[in-house]
């Protein structure tokens, strides 16, 4: 192992002129970085920016077609993910890689050279044990991971690292499915490793004040090339923002005073089951008016999803009632609550909001082809349909060659624009928009924002469910945490501090009388 | 009484091993519906080669070495091919069942060898069943090939990144099955039932394949099921020992199929997957594509 003898201070892993092509992109344009063991060096860029690319690189899943990699003084090269364990480089994924049926030990000494042909549990679990008291780590190793916390699954893929030897951690959007508490911890647990003279390199798309509250230095990239590199303590959110799109970015979207009309949206006491037969939501109960922001905080999985199924007709309810001014539609089909004015911008846009083989004209009419409009004795009308795309294209500012073009081809982005224009165009009374800017850049947020935000000002009612605190925050007129299944609590959006609704998502009470 | 207990046996035997074949693939991710098939080669090759050639040991050999190769078929249908896993296991039945016909027929009738002798009068091949499935539970729980195999079986991205070889692991797990499996379909033809007659197996392995659902996985829970079905299948065989006069012999017949049937019905649904999925390893039947 070349790091075994590194020194705090040291470069151990650096990166000279890395250059990888993909058909039609250059991915990654002559890219050099360098690591220090001891320091945190956080990777930014936007989507599409080479982040993803540069880190499969560093982890040996592409070969890049120009450039060097240099561990520890001497150049490698890594045939597979295999070679940079071996040489010390670990990788905690975005999308967790945990067997969920198995137990934590498990999880971290499969693979494990060390493993044994007969397992040893024991001296694993000792060793272990003695690798998270170093870090200040807290887990029930005999736990099965599908019991434990996202936050505790992250734990459990840096200890899989680390007992492996890894020198060098790359982490992948590290907190993007965590709790504001759960993402202390892991802030925390970042300090202690670079303390303790591993290099950890965090890769992070928007979530800039944890770049700003844990790196001690920054590289940010734009498409495919470095623009910038600094120490942390000289940049702010602001620049680094800038330096990333390469514009003036503005951060909170104005919240918009709106005057309070007429409910639209009523929840009486509704429960629903999960698809796996547990109460996914807990008697829930909300009003939205007409030009209302209404935002749901939390983290996926806590009943969410299944709330926005039953409102958009798409699940089954197990008790309680739906109003949609002020008529029952807690047994009407979808169809007829879009006809009603519900417009729902699905939180997978990729599987529910679009179909890729079919063109936009196609995905656009699944919202249009019941109208009389557009569809005459059930023949589409594909001309007034291709006129609408056009206008939609040009209003929501969507980057595509023309209206025939297949959805696969846009960009995450791109797609979401087309969906929003969808269900936007239709003037809705309801828009429910489910993580509606989740895995976009800092400029198609700010664009999905605003329009959401000019929907409320035409008096519609907005259900914002959103995992970013900073979104629910600046655009909700009412914030209502939720923790398994359960609402939380329903704050007013000017006056709900961060803490608290921090405090309700993580499932606590608020102390001492505060609401 | 006696005879009736040690033929449940030896008919539990057959079950045991064939399903502790398809087991070890399942927990790898691989499914064989064509265990029946795998079977049937396994019988009629051993059988052949045993009379030809007057050597229980090579018609042992020859049912295995079949079963090796059915199980490599599989193998590349499913892990290099990527192909749907219950039509080429289909397949592998149909194919059984057609060849082994056709292969077998100038063979119809008695082996025509001493029997095997017994060993504290049951057949020996009892104790090597038991012994698999004691070797199989401490391989797959106790060792690391075992958390390989698992991991393998429930998320194969998983095991790719720390370090495991999946389509290696899936080719091994379906050829020892495949081995099992014909070494099962041997051990019927060559003691349990030494007379060759075409499709003289009548669905031994579909029976097998449920029990593997039925065990949830489980290699202990599974040799307890196959006890209870050789019971039954010698039940329906001679109702008249313990439920004289009820039913034609024909109606018991079925008894072990219709609980087969139950049991495959129940495993696939929806409220047996909420409660008992977890059990099921959760890349079972699906092809690994790396990314």
């Amino acid at each position: 192992m070349l790091l075994d003898e590194i020194k705090r201070g040291d470069t151990v892993l650096e990166a000279q002129g890395i250059t990888k092509r993909f058909p039609g992109v250059v991915a990654n344009d002559k890219i050099d970085f360098e690591i220090n063991a001891g320091e945190v060096h956080a990777i930014l860029g936007e989507n599409g920016a080479g982040k993803t690319t540069l880190m499969n690189i560093l982890f040996g899943l592409y070969q890049p077609d120009e450039g060097e990699l240099i561990v520890g003084g001497k150049a490698v090269k890594f045939k597979s993910p295999l070679d940079a364990i071996d040489l010390g480089i670990g990788m905690v994924h975005q999308h967790r890689k945990l067997v969920p049926a198995h137990t934590v030990i498990e999880n971290i000494i499969l693979g494990h050279p060390r493993a044994g042909t007969i397992l040893n549990l024991k001296r694993a679990e000792e060793e272990i044990t003695a690798l998270s008291r170093k870090y200040g780590f807290k887990i029930d190793l005999r736990a099965k991971v599908w019991q434990i916390s996202e936050g505790e699954k992250q734990l459990v893929e840096i200890l899989k690292a680390l007992y492996r030897g890894a020198k060098v951690l790359i982490l992948d959007e590290p907190t993007s499915a965590l709790t504001p508490i759960e993402t202390e911890v892991l802030m925390e647990s970042i300090k202690t490793m670079s303390n303790e003279d591993l290099a950890i390199v965090p890769f992070i798309t928007h979530k800039l004040p944890i770049v700003l509250a844990i790196s001690d230095r920054v590289t940010v990239l734009r498409r495919g090339k470095v623009v910038n590199r600094i120490k942390t303590s000289e940049a702010t959110e602001r620049s680094l923002a800038r330096e990333m799109v390469g514009r003036e970015v503005i951060f909170r979207v104005e919240r918009k005073k709106v005057e309070r009309g007429q409910p639209i949206l009523e929840i009486e006491n509704l429960s629903a089951l999960s698809d796996k037969g547990v109460t996914a939501v807990d008697k829930m109960s909300f009003t939205i008016h007409e030009g209302e922001i209404f935002g749901i905080a939390g983290i996926s999985g806590n009943g969410q999803r299944e709330l926005v199924e039953v409102i958009a007709g798409l699940r089954k309810e197990l008790e309680g009632k739906v109003t949609l001014d002020g008529r029952d539609i807690t047994q009407a089909s979808s169809l007829e609550r879009w006809q009603a004015g519900i417009g729902y911008i699905p939180a997978d846009r990729i599987d529910v909001g679009s179909i890729g083989e079919f063109s936009l004209i196609e995905n656009l009419m699944m919202n249009y082809y019941f109208d009389e409009e557009f569809s005459r004795g059930g023949t589409l009308d594909y001309r007034k349909m291709r006129e609408l795309t056009n206008e939609i294209i040009e209003e929501f500012s969507v980057a595509t060659p023309g209206p025939e073009t297949t959805a696969k081809s846009l960009s995450g982005g791109n797609l979401q624009k087309v969906i929003l224009g969808r269900v936007l165009s239709r003037k809705p009374r309801l828009v429910i928009a489910d993580l509606p800017s989740q895995g976009l850049d800092v400029g198609a947020t700010e664009f999905v924002r605003n329009k959401l935000m000019e929907a409320k000002q035409e008096k519609a009612g907005v259900l914002l469910i959103s995992e970013d605190l900073d979104e629910i925050l600046s655009m909700s007129d009412w914030v209502a945490p939720v923790y398994e299944g359960v609402i939380m609590g329903i704050l007013p959006g000017e006056a709900a501090k961060r803490e608290d609704v921090g405090a309700l998502m993580a499932g606590l009470e608020l102390g001492g009388g505060a609401s | 009484m006696n005879e009736f207990f040690i033929r449940s046996l030896d008919a539990s035997t057959i079950f045991t091993i064939a399903a502790i074949g398809e087991l070890i693939g399942q927990r790898s991710g691989v499914i064989n519906v064509g265990v029946e098939g795998v079977m049937l080669f396994g019988a009629t090759l051993g059988f052949i080669t045993a009379q030809v050639t007057g050597s229980y040991l090579l018609g042992f050999l020859v049912g295995i070495a079949i079963g090796a190769l059915l199980g490599l078929l599989h193998g590349f249908f499913s892990v290099t091919l990527g192909g749907d896993q219950v039509v080429s296991g289909m397949g592998i039945w149909i194919m059984g069942f057609g060849l082994t016909t056709y292969i077998g027929n100038p063979y119809t009738g008695p082996l025509g060898m001493d029997r095997i002798p017994t060993f504290l009068g049951v057949s020996p091949f009892f104790y090597v069943g038991v012994a698999l499935v004691v070797i199989t539970w401490f391989v797959l729980s106790k060792t690391s090939l075992g958390l390989q195999i698992r991991s393998v079986g429930e998320n194969p991205s998983v095991a790719e990144v720390s370090g495991v070889n999946v389509s290696r692991t899936r080719y091994w797990c379906s050829i020892t099955g495949g081995m099992l499996m014909g070494f099962a379909g041997a051990v019927y033809a060559l003691n349990y039932n030494p007379v060759w007659n075409y499709n003289f197996l009548m669905g031994w392995g579909f029976i097998a394949l449920a029990l593997v659902f039925f065990s949830m996985w489980n290699p202990f829970i599974m040799l307890a099921g196959s006890l209870l079905f050789g019971t039954l299948w010698q039940l329906s065989l001679n109702p008249q020992l313990v439920l004289p006069g009820l039913f034609s012999r024909y109606v018991w017949r079925t008894v072990p199929f219709a609980i087969t049937l139950i049991v495959l019905f129940s495993m696939s649904m929806k409220w047996f997957r909420t409660r008992w999925g977890a059990a099921k390893p959760e890349a079972l039947g699906l092809p690994y594509v790396k990314e």
